[in-house]
């Protein structure tokens, strides 16, 4: 049975391969202390969302099977907008309080 | 191609003002920057403009291969954008003193927020509605910003931390329906693949993967409607970042939020579809718990700002009321979609009013706690009425529109056999009088200091009297805007 | 369908070693190394684009991801050198991890549980053109809004940064 599934690539594999990297983002996103910690863990989710697109892109029944790598590709030039507004947020709260741990700057509650 | 991007006017006509303000900041001096303001309010002027002769010329579409929509619900939330962004200039022209140079980015970057709410309303493509959300989203991370002290600084990272976890999870909700329909788009004019097709096939094969999606999709909306369990960051932000910043998030962004929860949900998922009670169900459990959590929090606040933070998560609950209820009932009119319609509106005057009178009294006393509003009314009497008027109306009682909008909602609650929420709804809604009574009975109380006068600006004056004038007309007269709510969700009917 | 030996074994070893390297972004105690595993799970995932036929994506992916993000990272870790450089939890650090292996475990069994509408077609042959296509024809109103985006992003990252006192 093993070597059947192994034989091949389906997609439900690519989908846990998906899972995998976005549970592992989500956790890091919700447990790490450092600003910087945290956008690494959405940074993980973003890339295994990506894996999903290009996996349904691949597989599945569509009329523009393309669709999934255009969404990919949108999904990529925002995050990296996204980190660079969120980077300059940490500098402009790292020059306040000399820390980024968001557990630490705590004038307002988390 | 001509005709489609005449369609997006409204928006370019925004974008291009807020263009225009950036590159204008550079060579106007910099005691005069205040003027640029000016530059923004035409810019709105002329997307409302734009708006109008295009209903004339009845340019209603779907367009841009589908991604786009112009019907009655794009041009309702259209109209309601470009009012609290123009609201929301005029009453901040006292307050961008304390963005020193940057008074022009300011202007620009509102209008920028503005039309990505825009575009959101408007969009039925799963990209198109991304995209949309996030040149909001991160425009308003940006202003939450705005003032780079210690507060706000700390408000917009914890705002952008939480709003890029909630993006991720609604791309993972949206990745799912891509797989399901293989399409992006919502709804197909041409009659090819979409993802409301796809769904009302009803293929039990694909229920699982679209309960997950659904989840996904709706805790992450549920992030920007700021409802309970997604909601951590509204009274941070609402107390951090700058007040005129604040009262744009907790009218423009949350209307822009239920709107594209609207047309996903209603449009994309369906109502009668075969995940139609799942999704219902959904919503109406997230309204009960947001409206009781969010009441019973802001009981305990000191801080007015927080308490309006705890105040938009409890209304958002009631705004969920109407989503539970949808129903396609025979006339196509469904009385719960045009009852999240109308409160939403009816929300957008009521809660700009209590937000600039916070704003009104902050810049003169310098301080938000509850406890130096007593006597507020004595030395400054409008902004202390317009405020108890808007609070009247947060709490749904007469003469103001917060109490039809509530009436309307709970009748749709009854009429969906939603008793129990309804019942849940008219407690908390008890619950909520004391708080905004009580911060109402403050302000009129006598012992306060009698202190300095304390009359707003001009402008600011101007907008509080249109705001709570805008409350109390909407309670003589509120048919003309229950028929435009009722018309705009006609739209998916 | 994706049968071909070499594909698959590549595939499972780029699979394996990406998720060992987001696992180690979780586990290592130091933020500058744990940005290095980050930028080899970027690397990674490009490596799964390929299989997926890809080719663009992974291209810009390499570029952005591993290239931009990754330097950009890094930066925000060098400008802010006295806060702390631990790669520690806060105290949610359970219940996040309660809610991560919950989400892994719903997907996994929807994954398996639905039924896909599976197409028998072949991988995509290069797909630059086309994706080309796709940005300036049904994608042109995102395509734009994108690149309003990152001039906001832009100029609200100076905005945001300036130091009181500097003048335009």
């Amino acid at each position: 049975m093993s070597s059947v599934v192994l034989a091949s690539v389906s997609l439900e594999n690519v989908l846990v391969i998906g899972a995998l990297l976005f549970s592992i983002g989500l956790y890091v996103s919700l447990s790490k202390r450092n600003a910087v910690g945290i956008l690494m863990g959405v940074e993980l989710m973003l890339n295994a969302v990506n894996v999903t697109f290009l996996a349904f892109s691949r597989y599945v029944e569509s009329p523009r099977p393309l669709d999934g790598q255009v969404f990919a590709m949108f999904v990529i030039a925002i995050a990296a907008a996204e980190a660079a507004v969120a980077l300059a947020l940490a500098v402009a709260v790292y020059r306040h309080r000399e820390t980024v741990n968001i557990d630490e700057i705590d004038l307002l509650r988390w | 191609m001509l005709q489609d991007l005449d369609r997006l006017g409204p928006v370019l006509a925004v974008l291009v003002a807020a263009g225009l303000i950036v590159l204008a900041d550079l060579v106007v001096p910099r005691r005069r920057e205040k003027w640029l303001a000016g530059v923004a309010l035409l810019g709105l002027a002329a997307s409302a403009a734009w708006m109008v002769q295009l209903i004339a010329r009845d340019r209603q579409a779907s367009y841009f291969s589908d991604s786009m929509a112009l019907d009655d619900f794009t041009i309702f939330f259209t109209f309601l954008f470009i009012g609290v962004a123009g609201a929301v200039l005029l009453a901040s022209l006292e307050y961008v003193e304390r963005f020193g140079s940057h008074k022009g980015e300011f202007f620009a970057l509102v209008l920028v927020a503005t039309a990505g709410m825009m575009l959101l309303a408007g969009s039925r493509d799963l990209v198109a509605i991304f995209v949309a959300l996030e040149l909001t989203s991160i425009t308003q991370f940006i202003l939450a910003g705005f003032l780079r002290d210690d507060r706000g600084s700390e408000a917009a990272i914890k705002y952008l931390l939480l709003g890029a976890i909630s993006s991720a999870v609604v791309l993972y909700g949206m990745a799912f329906l891509f797989g399901i329909a293989g399409t992006t788009r919502l709804v197909a004019t041409d009659g090819g693949a979409s993802i409301a097709g796809a769904i009302a096939a009803g293929d039990s094969g694909i229920r699982s993967a679209l309960l997950v999606s659904m989840v996904f999709l709706a805790a992450g909306f549920g992030f920007k409607m700021s409802i309970v369990p997604f909601q951590m960051w509204t009274p941070d932000v609402y107390q951090g970042s700058p007040t005129p910043v604040a009262a744009l998030l907790s009218v423009g962004s949350k209307a822009a939020a239920f709107a594209v929860v609207l047309r996903v949900f209603f449009e994309g998922f369906g109502a009668d579809t075969f995940v139609g009670e799942d999704w219902k169900m959904m919503f109406a459990v997230l309204a009960a718990v947001s409206m009781t959590v969010g009441n019973v929090m802001a009981l305990r606040q000191t801080n007015v700002r927080r308490l309006l933070g705890y105040s938009s998560i409890a209304q958002a609950g009631n705004f969920l009321v109407g989503l539970a209820a949808i129903s396609s009932t025979s006339d196509g009119t469904a009385l719960g979609a045009s009852g999240v319609v109308f409160f939403i509106a009816t929300y957008a005057f009521t809660n700009l009013g209590a937000f600039f009178a916070v704003m009104a009294i902050g810049n003169r006393t310098g301080s938000d706690e509850i406890e130096d509003y007593a006597g507020i009314a004595r030395r400054s009497p409008l902004a202390a009425l317009v405020l108890t008027i808007c609070l009247l109306s947060l709490t749904g009682l007469p003469p103001t529109a917060g109490f039809w909008a509530k009436m309307y909602i709970f009748n749709a609650g009854m009429r969906a056999d939603l008793v129990w929420l309804v019942m849940i709804a008219v407690l908390n809604t008890v619950v909520s009088a004391f708080y905004y009574l009580g911060l109402a009975r403050q302000m009129y109380r006598g012992d306060g200091e009698p202190g300095e006068d304390l009359r707003p600006a001009l402008t600011t004056q101007a907008v509080l009297v249109a705001a709570a004038a805008g409350v109390c007309v909407f309670f003589v007269y509120p048919i003309p805007l229950i028929e435009a709510a009722q018309r705009a969700v006609h739209a998916f009917a | 369908m994706i049968d071909d030996a070499g594909v698959v074994v590549a595939f499972w070893v780029i699979a394996v070693s990406t998720v060992v390297c987001a696992l180690m972004v979780a586990a290592v105690r130091n933020l500058v190394h744990a940005v290095l595993f980050l930028a080899l799970t970027f690397v990674g995932v490009a490596g799964i684009y390929i299989v997926l036929a890809a080719d663009f994506v992974a291209l810009v992916q390499v570029l952005i991801y591993a290239g931009a993000v990754g330097v950009l990272m890094t930066f925000a870790i060098m400008l802010t050198p006295a806060a702390d450089r631990r790669n520690s939890e806060t105290i949610f650090q359970a219940p996040a991890a309660v809610l991560a292996g919950l989400v892994l475990a719903i997907v996994t069994f929807v994954a398996y549980d639905t039924e896909w509408r599976i197409s028998g077609r072949d991988a995509f042959p290069a797909t630059a053109a086309s994706l080309g296509e796709a940005f300036l024809k049904p994608y042109v109103v995102p395509f734009e809004v994108v690149s309003v985006l990152l001039m906001t992003a832009m100029i609200g990252a100076i905005v945001l940064t300036r130091e009181e006192g500097d003048d335009v």
